[in-house]
């Protein structure tokens, strides 16, 4: 079958961040030197031509955006600046609007207005929220969040949050599956997809294919970020009410001592976030490396969100410390202000869903993997699968 | 002249090491009686050479025989103006390449001093030839297109007065045709700025313009063209000394082209030349309704590289269609334009251009055998996209551009050998003629056709590799695209270049020398005519058509046209034409000169007969590098293989030599021949005298003919043993001691 080729899409992505693909002239060297290209999954080149062509449905279907950690190779030995890293990051924001159902994302990525309107529109009603739904008798003596805003109503708020996120994060999730599955997203046996999990939890927590890139400081920056985020989540949205037990709520009046888990892990997600989000800051600011080349302003928003969040936590805990009930209040309204917005609309419509794109995908190629190795050879899939996998190799 | 012979031998660079030099002397002194034999240590220094300008001065030394080194090598020190001399190369071929101190190379190095006797006993002093007729300076220049506007001012500039005769009405060419140019530096298109050339050229008193001209007849040599140009009825008569051929092309037929590129069945389907005009008359528009043109998409090598139809790249045509590309996009910023190419060729700094079209948007896509949709509504192309490795369609066209080449004009018309040919008459010829097409360009009075001869694809290249503008027609050089497809920049230059040649040519011709490739030879052929048999052998042989032929078939030479090849003297049964320096006589002299022992010695004797262009350089070559072989070679070095006469065979087997190599070029469509067809007559040649051979039941293995190039000297000495060994297999000479 002919596909179209549609000019149409190569503009539009400008307003995803496309800025130099047109002057690709299809050398290869951008997928020969990547470390994380390989023979079956081929990248960065051919998606920069099915940008050029307009092939929509080729990127739709395809796997190796999310293989890619942009570590910036590609662009660095491209002969022509056609910048094929930062073409696979405008797939990837691409793919974020096209598995998105509500159309939220689209306008997230397309138009820096609606991101800033729409995160102010949130921040404003949490703070409204929060001065609204309150117990109206804080302790004015001491710095007692609980007397304010208790643990327990928090807990219920994170949860209708995590219910809305999860709802829409899983809904987009779904449809990334079953574009990358095709037709085989319910061929293959359960047992196959429950013997890859593992899989699923080591890439999640290790990012180990990030670590096979040349330039290890992004893995080690992007490590920090992401354990350092996942660890706070965890605090914040699992244990804020510690699942009952005094000792592991995460909001609670009594400071713990120092050596508490709660307060060490607190101490390094807090430098951990803080350390990679102002390594890249600074480095998106000096453009001193490919990957940090061109910003697009989710890209800012993401780091911005992440830092004041993490800045605002920090003041709020030194408010604690010192006991000053006031600045503590105030600074918590702004630091929810900030925290929820982040979650709410940066993880299901933005560049943080690659949380859950990248593992998926991963998976998921791994479960393809085992699951056309258990097919006899003949199959009439197997040999379309292994056709166009060769097509694709012999590139 | 009386002849006063002296020999000088060097004993440097190991000769004396690796020979008896008093024995070797004892050649000179006491078998020819040579009357001064002197040898030295260093015969190319300061010294040496003033021993031998002392001998001229006070001895009265007029023909001198020099045993040193190849005669490759230091030429400019052995040079001494009205004296014969010959170089017996004692060092490369034989000190370099043979045992030291040994009976057979001390053998070896004796004959070759006898050669060198004996070729310097024939040789004579060369006189210049120098016509009856005036001889003119004057450059034709053919074609008033940009490459003949070039041409025309470059030689105008360097004081030559020129004719230039263009057959339209006015001059420009095809670029008269063009409103925007791409050319160096590549970053820009540019105006066409061909007016200001025309007018410079109109201005210039040194240059006399024929428009709406013809060559009628050009007649005669360089410096002593006669050529008669047509114009309005009238006819003008120039004396010429040298032409430029700057005839252009044409478009090649697009009606011809394969169905499959819709030319003809959509309006919107147009050639890139067909775009050019459209851009010069006004707006770039949909032809069939004249609506502005959103989508076009341009199809390379339509016709191109394709055996069916060009075989060749006419190189122009990426930058065309990224000039023409660009010129859409700038009438509509928005609008989609494809490129469909093959290769997208766009060498040196016109990769900037290609970057340039890149970023205005114009897409690639690399495809070789596109199909343009025109049935139904729309206008599509259907393409196999090499990069996605899949199959495209590019819907909505408005306008689809072929690419079509450039054909030169010498190839349009009959072939000459078609026409000359009379019914039943035609016996096959052993000699490949070469394709002449009758074109109606230059209506040269040569008794081989009347234009030049084309090699592949009618263009009239010489296939001299290395040389450009040289043709198979002395004093006529080729230049632009009727040499081959080329832009603006690669024609102005072509231009210049052919217009040097041109100079050259009358400058050398003037002083009665050769051009190249034996550029400064002041010997030319003398033909003994009482004894010729009008066998036609040398007109129809001879590479460059330089002898015409009377009614009877008397040859007619015409030695300006004549670059020395000798192939005319390899042919003549009559052995009736010889050089002054060169001559059947004398290699045959130089061949008897060779001791041959008889056939108890087990010595054999080998006679290679060596091209001396690329063979020779390739023994010494090999003698540089001390790669060695049997001492029973001896080898004559030959101006080319075509000038070898089948009596020297004779003469050597009759004097009991074994066996004779020839050591040719290659010849074929990849020839490799200084004069183009002299390896392959040679061969020719060998064929017939096989048949004698077998006749006198002499082994036709005897006598082998192997094709050998500069760079390959390390086959050499192996190529040497085996045919030895051959000869030892096949048993000595039955005719030794005749």
């Amino acid at each position: 079958m002919s596909a179209k080729v549609d000019t149409s899409i190569m503009k539009d992505l400008k307003h995803f961040g496309l800025k130099d693909a047109h002057k690709c002239f299809h050398c290869g060297n951008c997928t020969a030197v990547c470390p994380l290209s390989t023979p079956e999954n081929p990248f960065p080149r051919r998606f920069v031509r099915y940008i050029q062509l307009g092939q929509k449905d080729k990127i739709l279907h395809a796997p190796e955006p999310w293989l890619c950690y942009y570590c910036g190779d590609c662009s660095t030995n491209c002969p022509r600046g056609a910048d094929p890293g930062e073409a696979m990051m405008v797939t990837r924001r691409y793919l974020t609007s096209l598995y998105d159902w509500t159309g939220f994302s689209r306008k997230f990525y397309t138009s820096e207005k609606f991101e800033i309107i729409a995160i102010l529109a949130v921040a404003i009603l949490v703070g409204l929220g929060m001065l609204l739904f309150n117990t109206g008798n804080p302790n004015w003596e001491h710095a007692h969040l609980n007397s304010v805003w208790p643990s327990h109503a928090i807990e219920l708020a994170d949860l209708g949050m995590a219910a809305i996120l999860s709802f829409l994060l899983l809904t987009n999730v779904f449809r990334c599956f079953r574009f990358i599955m095709g037709d085989l997203a319910f061929k293959i046996p359960v047992k196959i997809y429950a013997s890859k999990l593992k899989e699923l939890i080591v890439h999640t927590l290790t990012q180990k294919k990030f670590g096979k890139c040349t330039d290890r400081m992004q893995w080690f920056v992007h490590l920090m970020i992401m354990t350092g985020y996942a660890s706070v989540f965890l605090m914040v949205v699992v244990f804020i009410n510690g699942l009952t037990i005094e000792n592991l709520k995460f909001q609670r009046d009594v400071i713990y001592p120092l050596w508490h888990p709660w307060r060490l892990v607190g101490y390094y997600s807090t430098f951990a976030i803080m350390y990679g989000t102002t390594y890249a800051i600074i480095g998106r600011l000096k453009k001193s490396k490919a990957p940090y080349k061109n910003s697009h302003p989710t890209d800012w928003m993401f780091l911005i969100l992440l830092q004041l969040t993490t800045l605002t936590g920090i003041f709020v805990h030194i408010t604690r410390l010192v006991d000053w009930p006031l600045p503590t209040y105030g600074l918590y309204i702004v630091h929810m202000m900030v925290a929820v917005p982040m979650l709410v609309l940066e993880v299901p419509f933005a560049k943080w869903a690659h949380l859950a794109y990248r593992p998926l995908v991963l998976y998921l190629l791994k479960v393809k993997e085992a699951y056309l190795q258990e097919q006899p050879v003949g199959a009439e899939e197997v040999s379309a699968e292994v056709a166009s996998a060769e097509a694709v190799a012999s590139e | 002249m009386e002849k006063k012979i002296a020999v000088y031998i060097c004993s440097g660079c190991g000769i004396g090491d690796a020979l008896d030099i008093e024995k070797l002397s004892e050649v000179a002194t006491s078998e020819y009686k040579v009357p001064v034999c002197k040898t030295h240590a260093n015969l190319c220094s300061q010294e040496g050479a003033k021993l031998i300008q002392d001998d001229i001065a006070s001895e009265g030394v007029n023909s001198i025989v020099v045993a040193a080194c190849s005669p490759r090598v230091m030429y400019d020190v052995f040079n001494f103006e009205g004296c014969v001399l010959d170089r017996v190369n004692l060092r490369e071929q034989v000190v370099w390449s043979q045992k030291p101190n040994d009976e057979d190379t001390q053998m070896m190095a004796e004959d070759y001093l006898r050669m060198g006797i004996v070729k310097t006993t024939k040789m004579e002093l060369p006189e210049p030839y120098q016509p009856d007729q005036e001889m003119s300076r004057d450059v034709l220049v053919v074609g008033g297109g940009w490459t003949g506007l070039n041409a025309a001012l470059e030689a105008a500039e360097a004081g030559r007065s020129v004719v230039l005769v263009e057959k339209e009405a006015q001059l420009g060419g095809f670029q008269k045709k063009v409103k925007q140019k791409v050319t160096f530096p590549y970053k820009e298109m540019k105006a066409n700025d061909i007016d200001e050339l025309i007018e410079k050229v109109k201005q210039n008193k040194n240059i006399t313009v024929y428009t709406g001209a013809k060559i009628e007849k050009l007649a005669g040599g360089p410096c002593v063209f006669n050529a008669s140009i047509k114009q309005n009825g009238a006819t003008n008569e120039h004396h010429i000394g040298a032409v430029v051929l700057a005839a252009g092309w044409r478009p090649y037929d697009p009606n011809k082209l394969d169905k499959k590129l819709g030319f003809g069945a959509s309006p919107n389907v147009i050639t890139n030349v067909m775009f050019e005009e459209m851009v010069q008359a006004g707006p770039i528009a949909r032809p069939s309704d004249g609506q502005p043109v959103k989508n076009a998409a341009f199809l390379q090598c339509a016709g191109q590289r394709d055996p069916k139809h060009l075989g060749y790249c006419s190189t122009i045509c990426c930058v065309t269609a990224l000039k023409q590309a660009i010129q859409v996009k700038q009438e509509n910023p928005e609008a989609n334009v494809f490129v469909l190419y093959k290769e997208m060729r766009t060498p040196g700094q016109a990769e900037d251009f290609y970057r340039k079209a890149q970023e205005e948007g114009v897409l690639f896509l690399r495809c070789q055998d596109p199909e343009v949709l025109t049935n139904g509504a729309g206008l599509g192309v259907k393409a196999h996209d090499e990069l996605l490795g899949e199959e495209v369609i590019l819907e909505d066209l408005d306008l689809v551009v072929l690419a079509t080449g450039m054909v030169p004009e010498t190839s349009f018309g009959k072939d000459f050998k078609e026409l000359v040919k009379k019914e039943g008459e035609e016996e096959a010829s052993d000699v490949p003629v070469d394709t002449v097409i009758v074109s109606d360009i230059l209506n040269l009075e040569y008794r081989q056709g009347p234009e030049l001869p084309g090699l592949r694809y009618g263009f009239p290249d010489s296939h001299f590799i290395c040389f450009p503008y040289e043709s198979r027609r002395t004093g006529i050089y080729a230049a632009g695209c009727v040499r081959r497809a080329m832009g603006t920049a690669s024609a102005a230059e072509d231009g210049a270049g052919a217009a040097m040649k041109a100079i050259q040519c009358t400058e050398l011709t003037m002083k009665g020398a050769a051009v190249h490739p034996r550029a400064g030879d002041m010997t030319y052929p003398e033909f003994f005519m009482q004894r010729c048999t009008q066998c036609k052998r040398c007109t129809e042989e001879c590479p460059f058509g330089a002898i015409n032929e009377d009614e009877k078939g008397n040859p007619l030479p015409q030695p300006t046209r004549c670059r020395r090849c000798g192939v005319c003297m390899g042919a003549c049964p009559e052995r009736i034409i010889s050089f002054k320096n060169y001559s059947v006589g004398m290699i045959g002299d130089m061949i008897k000169a060779i001791e041959v022992p008889d056939e108890y010695e087990e010595k054999p004797r080998i006679v290679v007969l060596a091209c001396e262009n690329d063979a020779y350089p390739a023994l010494d070559m090999a003698g540089l590098r001390r790669m060695s072989y049997n001492a029973w070679v001896r080898v004559v070095p030959l101006r080319c293989l075509g000038s070898m006469n089948l009596v020297w065979i004779a003469d050597s087997l009759s004097k009991g030599i074994d066996g004779i190599l020839l050591l040719g070029c290659q010849h074929g469509d990849n020839y490799q021949c200084h004069f183009i067809k002299g390896s392959e007559l040679a061969e020719i040649r060998l064929s017939k005298v096989k048949e004698t051979l077998d006749r006198l039941v002499l082994e036709s293995e005897r006598v082998t003919f192997e094709t050998i190039s500069i760079t390959d000297y390390h086959k050499l000495p192996a190529l040497l043993d085996e045919f030895a060994e051959t000869l030892e297999g096949v048993g000595p000479n039955p005719y030794k001691g005749y």
